[in-house]
Parts: C-alpha cells; sequence; structure tokens
C-alpha cells in the first residue's frame, strides 16, 4: 500500500471507506476503497466479492475502472479510477441549472453504461445519482456495483431488498422478486427527471406506501388490465384509483418533447413494457446529442 | 455472467497453457508421479463435491468451487497451503460469488468435519483440524492468487444450447453433462475453453449412445485437435478410473504430498512469499531426521 498516498477521505461506501489517493509513482489520482472486514463469520464481505468479480469483468468508459486489488496486512484495498464528483454533489453544486445539453450527455451516457451492463447479463440494481461518478471531462461512470449482480441463471429468485426507496419501480415495492433489466431501466426514469429538473427527485417518498402513491399520482394506478399479474406479486395492496392530472409538461417543464416522450417509456408501472437501455439510445432524443459524447 | 466469455478474466487469463502448467506443477511433480497428483486432485474435487452437496449448492457452484482449487494449485505447489484447508475455502468463496446466499462458515466448518469424519476417513486421520478464522485467511490468498478472477464460465450453458440445437435433451445431454461433471477431475477446466468441453463431452456421449452427429459437428468451425485432446484427456480418467481405488490407495499417496511445514502454525505456513524459506527448512528437516535415523 505504499505505493499510494492518501490525499483525503471522500466518502463511506457500502462496505467501507472511501480515499483519495495518489499513486507515488506514476502521480495517478485514485479512489481507494478499503473493505471492511468487521463481521468475523463471513470474510470478504459478499457486496465487495461481487462489486471486485463483476468489475473485473466490465471494461468500459461508462464504467467505473477497478485498476487494482492491493492485499496488505489482512487487507482489501480496491483501487478504482477517481472522478471528481458524483451526480448528487454536481446537482448540490448547479444551482438549479443545468444546460440541456448537458441533461441529453450524462442520460446518453448512463444509458449507454448500462447498456453495456446489460449486455454483459449484469444487472446493476442500485442505480442512483450518488452511484453515478462525474469526471472534469463531463464523462459519467456507473460506480458501486455492491448490489449487482450477473442474472442469465434461470429459477433463481432475487433479492426484494435492493435499489434506494426513491430510484425502486413499482414491482419490487410490491415484492417481485423476478425482476431483470427492466429494474434499472426504472431508476434510470427516475434519474433522467432528476436532470431535467436540476436535482429536483421525482418521487421522494417516505416509505414503500408513499413511493407508491407518488407513482401512482403521476401515471395513473395500474389495474390487471394495464399490469398483466399485478394482483398476484407477494406484497401487492390495492391502492386508490388516482386520477391523473399532471402533465409531463409539468413534470420536467424544460425538458423537449422527444425527452418527454422516452421518458414516458422508461417510467412505464408494467415491467416488460419498459423501453431496454439498448432501444433508448436508438430514441430520436439523442440524434443531437453532443458529438464528443458520440 | 453469460456474457462475453471472449472479453472475460476467464478466457484472457485463466486458460493456460500445458506446458506452463507443467513448469508450474514441476517441484510437486519431482516428489509425486503424475498419476498421484492427478489422484491428489480428484480426491479434493469429491471432498468439494461432497461439501457441496451436503450444503444443498447447485452444480455450477461446486463446480466454481473445484476450478477455484485447481487454479490456485495451478500457481502453487501443494505445501503452499494445505489443501484439506484450500477446499472448504473454495466452496465458501464460490457460494458468495454465484449468490448462493451466504453460508455461515460456522456451518461450512461443521459439514466440513463431518464430510472428513464420514466419507473420507480413508483420507483423513483424526480431527479435522481447521476453524473459521483460517478459512478466512485463506479466502485472502486465494483471491490474491486467482488476481480476483471469480467469474466462471462453464460447459453445461453451451452443453444445454448444443442439445437443444441438435434436439438431444433427452438423450445425450444427461450423459454429456455427468461426463463434464467427470471432467472436474481433469486439467481440462484449466486448459480449454468451456464450449469446446462441452463439444468434446457431447461428442462422446453421441459415440457412446450411438446417434449419429457428424453432420452437425461438420459445420461447426471449431479447433478438432483440441476437441481431441480432451477426448484423450477424458479417456484416460476412465481408464484410470477402471483400476483405481481411492479408499485404497489414497492414504499411502498423501502420505507423500508435500504439505506445509508442521513446525508452524497454519496462519503462517500460508505465507506464499516465504516459500523458498519454508522448501529450505522443509529440507533440512528431512535432512535431519533422515540422517537420525
Amino acid at each position: 500500500m505504499q505505493k499510494y498516498e492518501k490525499l483525503e477521505k471522500i466518502g463511506e461506501g457500502t462496505y467501507g471507506t472511501v480515499f483519495k489517493a495518489k499513486n507515488r509513482e506514476t502521480l495517478e489520482i485514485v479512489a481507494l476503497k478499503r473493505v471492511r472486514l468487521d463481521d468475523d463469520d463471513e470474510g470478504v464481505p459478499s457486496s465487495a466479492l461481487r462489486e471486485i468479480c463483476l468489475l473485473k469483468e466490465l471494461k468500459h468508459k461508462n464504467v467505473v475502472r477497478l485498476h487494482d486489488v492491493v492485499h496488505s496486512e489482512r487487507k482489501l484495498t480496491l483501487v478504482f479510477e477517481y472522478c471528481d464528483q458524483d451526480l448528487k454533489k454536481y446537482f448540490d453544486a448547479c444551482n438549479g441549472e443545468i444546460d440541456p445539453d448537458v441533461v441529453k450527455s450524462f442520460m446518453c451516457q448512463l444509458l449507454r453504461g448500462i447498456a453495456f451492463c446489460h449486455s454483459n447479463n449484469v444487472l446493476h440494481r442500485d442505480l442512483k445519482p450518488q452511484n453515478l461518478l462525474i469526471n472534469k471531462n463531463g464523462e459519467l461512470k456507473l460506480a458501486d456495483f455492491g448490489l449487482a449482480r450477473a442474472f442469465g441463471f434461470p429459477v433463481r429468485f432475487y433479492s426484494a431488498e435492493v435499489v434506494t426507496l426513491w430510484y425502486r419501480p413499482p414491482d419490487v415495492l410490491f415484492g417481485a422478486k423476478m425482476y431483470s433489466t427492466s429494474i434499472d431501466m426504472w431508476s434510470a426514469g427516475c434519474i433522467f427527471a432528476e436532470l431535467a429538473n436540476a436535482g429536483r427527485p421525482l418521487f421522494p417518498g417516505n416509505d414503500d406506501d408513499d413511493q407508491l402513491k407518488r407513482i401512482f399520482k403521476l401515471l395513473g394506478t395500474p389495474t390487471e388490465d394495464t399490469w398483466p399479474g399485478l394482483t398476484q406479486l407477494p406484497n401487492y395492496r390495492p391502492f386508490p384509483m388516482y386520477h391523473v392530472s399532471t402533465t409531463w409538461q409539468q413534470v420536467v417543464p424544460k425538458l423537449n418533447s422527444k425527452g418527454r416522450d422516452l421518458l414516458q417509456k422508461l417510467l412505464v408501472c408494467y415491467p416488460p413494457d419498459r423501453m431496454s437501455a439498448e432501444d433508448s439510445l436508438q430514441h430520436p432524443y439523442f440524434v443531437d446529442v453532443n458529438p464528443s459524447v458520440k | 455472467m453469460a456474457g462475453n466469455f471472449w472479453s472475460s478474466s476467464h478466457y484472457q487469463q485463466w486458460v493456460l497453457d500445458r506446458q506452463d502448467l507443467y513448469r508450474e506443477r514441476h517441484n510437486d511433480l519431482t516428489i509425486l508421479s503424475e498419476d498421484e497428483y492427478q489422484k491428489i486432485m480428484m480426491l479434493f474435487a469429491n471432498v468439494i463435491q461432497a461439501l457441496g452437496e451436503q450444503l444443498k449448492f447447485r452444480q455450477q457452484v461446486i463446480a466454481t468451487a473445484t476450478i477455484y482449487f485447481k487454479r490456485f494449485y495451478a500457481r502453487n505447489s501443494l505445501k503452499c497451503i494445505d489443501p484439506w484447508l484450500m477446499a472448504p475455502t473454495c466452496a465458501f468463496l464460490a457460494s458468495k460469488v454465484e449468490e448462493y446466499g451466504v453460508i455461515s462458515n460456522s456451518r461450512l466448518m461443521t459439514t466440513c468435519q463431518n464430510i472428513v469424519k464420514n466419507k473420507f476417513s480413508h483420507a483423513f486421520n483424526g480431527e479435522y483440524p481447521y476453524r473459521t478464522q483460517h478459512v478466512l485467511e485463506c479466502e485472502f490468498y486465494l483471491l490474491e492468487m486467482m488476481d480476483c478472477c471469480l467469474i466462471m464460465y462453464h460447459p453445461y450453458r453451451p452443453l444445454v444450447k448444443f442439445c437443444a440445437d441438435l434436439n438431444a435433451e433427452a438423450d445425450l445431454l444427461p450423459v454429456a453433462w455427468k461426463m463434464i461433471n467427470d471432467c472436474l477431475r481433469t486439467d481440462a477446466p484449466l486448459l480449454y475453453p468451456p464450449y469446446l468441453i462441452a463439444l468434446s463431452c457431447l461428442h462422446m456421449a453421441s459415440i457412446l449412445k450411438q446417434k449419429d452427429i457428424k453432420g452437425w459437428c461438420a459445420d461447426l468451425n471449431v479447433d478438432n485437435d483440441k476437441c481431441m485432446e480432451i477426448t484423450r484427456t477424458m479417456v484416460s480418467l476412465y481408464e484410470l478410473w477402471k483400476t483405481y481405488d481411492e479408499k485404497k490407495e489414497i492414504q499411502a499417496i498423501l502420505a507423500k504430498m508435500p504439505r506445509p511445514s508442521p513446525s508452524r502454525p497454519p496462519s503462517e505456513a500460508t505465507n506464499l512469499q516465504d516459500n523458498n524459506s519454508q522448501q529450505q527448512q522443509q529440507n533440512q528437516q528431512q535432512q535431519m531426521s533422515s540422517g537420525v535415523s
């Protein structure tokens, strides 16, 4: 570990403290994530293992790069490429104003990162602004794969305890355990709206019920007709039939009509109808995306 | 993860060359014959299988654990870490990576003790010595040695696809599947990509079941030499099994197996950097003991 000089603490990750550090030889700035081994029974936490083994396989410019894993003194340190900030901090610093081209560029990069993960059969499962890193070149990268998992093995039930509440899709809120790539697409939709509104979260619910109410007030309460199998979900409970009174123009006033169209295709309650990352990237909204992103 | 095999760490870092494998193994092979070495590997594949079955792992998790074990000893002598400790460690790590749902380490150790006592008493005398803290420490060395390449591709998936394509789910699939399990008792998973192993096993199954798939095979653009090598490896495994009785022979082989120096506690004996000094120490001990007798 002498190779790295710790500069400052950046934050607390899922399973350990994150530091900014400098490689003494190359002078490269990196992020060090020290893995806590406090649970004596589990050994290396499975969230850390998942992040290590998935990032070992996923190399893409919109996925944070894991440079190295350092073993020392019976501690494990993950060495990541350094990014200046995450999207949450970017929101805090933007003074309620994000250029529409930047919104488009970030959204495009987010979808590319997701599309790449999905094409490698990896679900992120915890997309939110805090987990999207942004470097000074305006590049956006998916990070924190502690909850991610490889999918594609049939007949497996996934945990229902994934995704931070505000970005959690209605199917997962109803306890669905057979979700797929659509789980990340809902989160992407929520983040898209938040980007367009310069950091105002779309569905800032307080608990599961409040979260579902907020979703249904905007999209209308789903029924067996619009969502076959809805009432069979493990935690299904009936909600009032909300009358949709808000227009998308009111929801995301600064987003153009193509953007609003894409947003509506992502925020679909019935999971199979949610647009995929691959298809989203073909949406007309991105026709004139900044060439530097292309 | 069924993503892209060609860009995976499995393909890029862990399809080894036979020469390299033998070079790394050279030291152990000055003490053990190739046959004996394979029999030791077979024993521990059996231990991992028994452990996995007892813990109700899916076969995929068992296969992953078995290959972790092979990867470790592909780069290290058997004396670096006692394989009796490495076997449960591989099962532990694989269960976490494959998201089997983490098994508690204490349950793992209890199961391991029981299995060693009830199923492998022919190979292990006395009380199973390792505890949780040894496994956790060993996990570290295993991770480091594998360079954290934990995602594994197995021949099962391609096999299922091939069989679907051939309409052979009923007749060839179960036979070839079993052969893939057997294949875990050889070096093949270290040397060949999984789809070739799947193909070779499928081909062998077709011969066994007298089903003609030549036309289908001819349309494939694969390395036939490699398929032949895999087939030969499997045939020699089956030859070996014909005459081999693990219960009778393994103890004598294990007695020869290079071991971590007993004068050091396991927590220190696992220090890989210390290999050379350990070896010297062991040599000295051997010289001393032979001098006395």
